[in-house]
């Protein structure tokens, strides 16, 4: 197979959905009326979608390793935040004084790469139970959540960001400086946030991401990953090193965690502890496991919805009784998730009903 | 040097010594039957050669090395093939994405698709590459796992009952596929329930019992041997005693 | 006089975070080393003891009878959440932590809504008492005390009676145990309201020396979840003593060093270490050292 070809046939592989030409004929039509959203939405709308795109990252971050790897993470956020911090204290020093964004963005994504590169290395070599991770990681998440609400003092400087405790980075301007949006100095290009061009850059880096996952997750490797998931012991009789493949993916999805914490710095200009909390913690499992953990696509799809209804819902008090509730009850009714239940149901429906046309005939 | 040797092998889950101090070894080329009653260790013990289990107590040598503890993936690359007792196939793949697991290692393309065809050919499988696993029968899929572990061109086969819940033609037809695979130079190990399919089989006989090895020998001398005949019937005795103290 | 003084801090510190990682993850990890489930609606449970316990109390009911309705409360509310959605998830134990972890989300929120962001506290009885001139507190005494029965009464439950043979049965393997006749639901849901109602009691018996609020129970949980790391879940009572013991330790002397922070730093830091040298945590390390040396 060409070089053109090998990538597109594993962009419909069998590990997700949408193999169908309607499918993508329907995935053309909503990238362009996305594309063409600055066209018909108001600027606070916009600003508003962009914030809603920046969820996507972190959604795909646990889609990726509890969905298809069968890990599950409940402290994606501490890859979020530092992502968001790491890029916020590089930026002030490097992107203000130097103009160097690339800089600034490589060290937002290498520091959690790291972090999930040593608690990887140190929880999937020892081979520790499923749940042990999933409860580490929250520790792990609350405890950069104290450590930086105990950062207001004057010692807590690197170069020239102050830590700001629980104002955060940037939080109050004026004698502390904020974190910076992207600036490139090569054509003077700049995302600010509350700009048409930050809009595209996440939805563009979104959609790349969706489609790049979905490569991913067809190559050998994701077969690997979903063999990891259904049964390590027997994938390891099969030649393959779990502890290393676990490591690697969980590196990813720190990647693409982090994603979601620069943008949303580099958005907002400012980052606080609370984007380490338990909230930042449960969304992502609240979205994940509501749409269908197993499917990128109804990954990406019900984080929109539910972000866009958490949205609705604060002007309420009932915003997280009423996500626990939705995730309680999908858990309950449709374990595999509404989406992927709505469409394994349909697609069994079709299958039905051909059979019946069949037998009529 | 023999091609396998264990050497006082022990592991305990709690309480439970599953596998307790055996000593085992196997020539090149050999094939042999391990039989013993439920939770006699047998699974453990195929668990402790490929190294999914670290033992507690005892060495473990394979092709001259010392691969006590060496990684499942490692021994599984220097050649141990296994079928667990679970069937461990990927329901939700297809049976070509199944054998694609063991086969990408060093394979692709057009030789990976021969290699597929030919190995599914040899396992009754033919036709059912785009089949998903699920959707297979009882059999069929005992015969694709068998034909995953021997995607992996292994020196030492171990098959965990490999005819569980095979009717009787089926069963025969296994055994011939262990002979021919035999035949071809692999070492086999096959544990197994069914005393027919053990006689079919026809090679020395290894008995586990409480985690020990509690005979060994020729297939005629292990049917002959009061003992082993004891230890069968005994099992549930023993079992029967328990459950009534409770 | 000076050393004196630092001792008896250093110990008197010792006993509090011993009591407060026991009292916060007995429960805890009686539900995980029975089930393997972590429940990850604990801090709830041990708010709703903490929340009975006040309301209780300014109904007039003695302090202590108001702790023990704290712990029924939280009892009953464990059974009935067990019942509902629980029960659903043995077996999958990563969607029960998910599913515990809406819980979670619904009882905190729940609570915010209805009773708001605080509500009273309940005094601290018993006075304190003066060592080398500074001053502790009797009622953390007590509570250490309280902790070091309640780990003794486990292992006396375990041990003696017949729940305890059954639920040990079900433990080591649950297949075996329905096939003698256990009725292993029965004996998850008795666990599971055992494990809740020690929540909803220790949330009680602290809840006397803090504020109450909605997320009353989220500042314990983490170091919970240490403690049952740590621990592992081979040997329940064993794993619970090894475990607060060791994280105890090095959480004090932290804690007496340097700030509070670097106390939990120090204890997750020691947990990863451990989970590196005994990946099934201690007690399953001191069962397979146990089996050594009966062997011997
Ligand atoms: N992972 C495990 N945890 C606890 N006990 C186990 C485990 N695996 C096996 N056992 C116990 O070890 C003993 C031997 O089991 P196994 O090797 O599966 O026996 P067999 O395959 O001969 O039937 C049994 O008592 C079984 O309950
Ligand atoms: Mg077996």
């Amino acid at each position: 197979m060409s070089v053109i070809q090998r990538p597109l046939a594993l962009l419909v592989g069998p590990q997700e959905m949408g193999r169908t030409w309607y499918f993508w004929v329907g995935f053309v039509i909503v990238i362009g009326v996305g594309a063409a959203a600055p066209q018909y939405l108001g600027r606070f709308d916009l600003l508003n979608l962009a914030n809603f795109l920046t969820s996507i990252f972190l959604a795909l971050s646990l889609c990726l390793i509890w969905g298809f790897c069968g890990i599950l993470s409940l402290g994606q956020a501490a890859f979020l935040g530092l992502g968001g911090y790491a890029y916020g204290v590089a930026g002030i020093n490097f992107i203000e004084s130097h103009g160097n964004t690339w800089a600034a963005l490589g060290i937002g994504l290498a520091v959690p790469v790291a972090l999930a590169a040593v608690l990887g290395f140190v929880m999937f070599y020892a081979r520790l139970k499923g749940v042990y991770v999933a409860i580490l990681m929250l520790v792990v998440t609350l405890l950069f959540e104290t450590f930086l609400n105990q950062t207001a003092g004057q010692g807590w400087f690197i170069g020239d960001a102050h830590l700001g405790g629980n104002n955060g980075l940037g939080r109050f301007s004026g004698v502390i400086k904020r974190p910076p949006s992207f600036i490139f100095s090569e054509g003077g290009i700049k995302f600010l946030g509350k700009s048409y061009a930050f809009f595209y850059l996440t939805f563009g880096l979104a959609v790349l991401c969706y489609l790049g996952l979905r490569i991913m997750v067809n190559s050998k490797l994701g077969f690997v990953m979903v063999a990891i998931r259904e049964d390590p012991e027997r994938t390891e009789a099969l030649g393959y090193d779990v502890r290393l493949i676990q490591l690697i993916v969980f590196c990813v999805s720190a990647l693409l965690a982090s994603m979601s914490g620069i943008l949303y710095v580099s958005w907002g200009r400012f980052i606080t502890p609370d984007v380490f909390g338990v909230y930042n913690n449960i969304l992502p499992v609240i979205w994940v496991a509501v749409a269908g953990r197993k499917s990128l696509t109804a990954t990406v799809i019900g984080t929109l919805v539910l972000v866009w209804m958490s949205q609705r819902l604060t002007e309420t008090d009932y915003a997280f009784v009423v996500l626990g509730g939705i995730l309680v009850g999908a858990m309950l009714l449709l374990p595999e998730g509404v989406i992927t239940g709505i469409v394994d149901r349909s697609a069994g429906l079709r299958a039905r009903l051909a059979a019946r046309l069949r037998a009529r005939a | 040097m023999p091609l396998l040797e264990v050497k006082n092998l022990s592991k305990a889950f709690g309480g439970v010594r599953a596998v307790d101090g055996v000593d085992f070894s196997l020539e090149q080329g050999e094939l042999r039957s391990i039989i013993g009653p439920n939770g006699a260790g047998k699974s453990t013990l195929f668990k402790l050669l490929l190294g999914s289990i670290k033992p507690d107590k005892g060495k473990i040598w394979f092709r001259d090395r010392d691969v006590t503890r060496a990684e499942p993936h490692t021994r599984a690359h220097m050649g141990i093939g296994v079928k667990f007792q679970h069937l461990g196939v990927y329901g939700d793949l297809t049976v070509r994405h199944n054998m694609q697991l063991p086969l990408q290692h060093s394979l692709s393309g057009e030789a990976m698709d021969a290699e597929i065809a030919r190995l599914l050919e040899r396992l009754n499988l033919a036709g059912t590459e785009e089949r998903r696993v699920a959707e297979l029968a009882h059999g069929q899929r005992q015969w694709l796992a068998i034909g995953m572990a021997l995607a992996m061109r292994p020196v030492l086969l171990l098959l965990d009952e490999p005819t569980a819940g095979m009717g009787p033609e089926e069963t025969r037809e296994t055994g011939s596929l262990v002979h021919s695979v035999h035949e071809e130079g692999v070492t086999i190990v096959v544990v197994e329930h069914d005393m027919a399919f053990v006689r079919q089989l026809g090679a020395p006989v290894t008995v586990l019992h409480y985690g020990r090895v509690f005979a060994e020998g020729s297939l005629a001398a292990i049917e002959d041997n009061e003992d082993v005949r004891n230890i069968y019937l005994g099992a549930s005795r023993t079992m029967a005693v328990r459950s009534r103290r409770h | 006089m000076e050393t004196i003084s630092f001792i008896v801090g250093l110990l008197y510190q010792y006993a509090d975070t011993i009591a407060l990682l026991a009292l916060s993850a007995i429960g805890l990890i009686i539900i995980f080393g029975m089930m393997g489930v972590i429940n990850m609606a604990h801090g709830e449970m041990m708010m709703i003891g903490a929340y009975i316990t006040s309301f209780s109390y300014y109904a007039g009911i003695p302090t202590a009878l108001a702790v023990i309705f704290g712990g029924i409360g939280a009892g009953v509310a464990g059974m009935v959440l067990e019942r509902l959605v629980i029960r659903r998830f043995y077996g999958q134990l990563l969607s029960s932590l998910v599913a515990t972890w809406g819980l979670s989300l619904i009882l905190s929120q729940g609570a915010l809504l209805v009773f708001g962001q605080l509500i009273q506290s309940v005094p601290t009885p018993f006075g304190s008492f003066t060592v080398a001139d500074l001053s502790y507190s009797y009622y953390r005494v007590f509570i250490f005390l309280v902790a070091l029965v309640m780990i003794a009464g486990l292992w006396g439950l375990f041990r003696f009676t017949r729940f305890g043979v059954r639920a040990r049965a079900t433990m080591e393997n649950p297949r075996m145990a329905r096939a003698l006749g256990v009725d292993t639901t029965r004996v998850y849901a008795l666990t599971f309201g055992l494990g809740t109602m020690l929540g909803g009691f220790a949330g009680g018996l602290l809840a006397l020396t803090s504020t109450i609020g909605p997320f009353y129970g989220m500042t314990y949980t983490p170091q919970a979840f240490i403690t049952v790391v740590v621990g592992g879940g081979a040997e329940v009572v064993t794993g619970l003593l090894a475990s607060v013991l060791s994280l105890g330790a090095i959480k004090t002397i932290f804690m007496n060093q340097t700030n509070i922070l670097l106390g939990h730093v120090a204890m997750l830091v020691l947990a990863f270490v451990i989970i590196r040298l005994m990946p099934s945590g201690i007690s399953d390390w001191v069962e397979r050292r146990q089996v050594r040396v009966r062997e011997r």
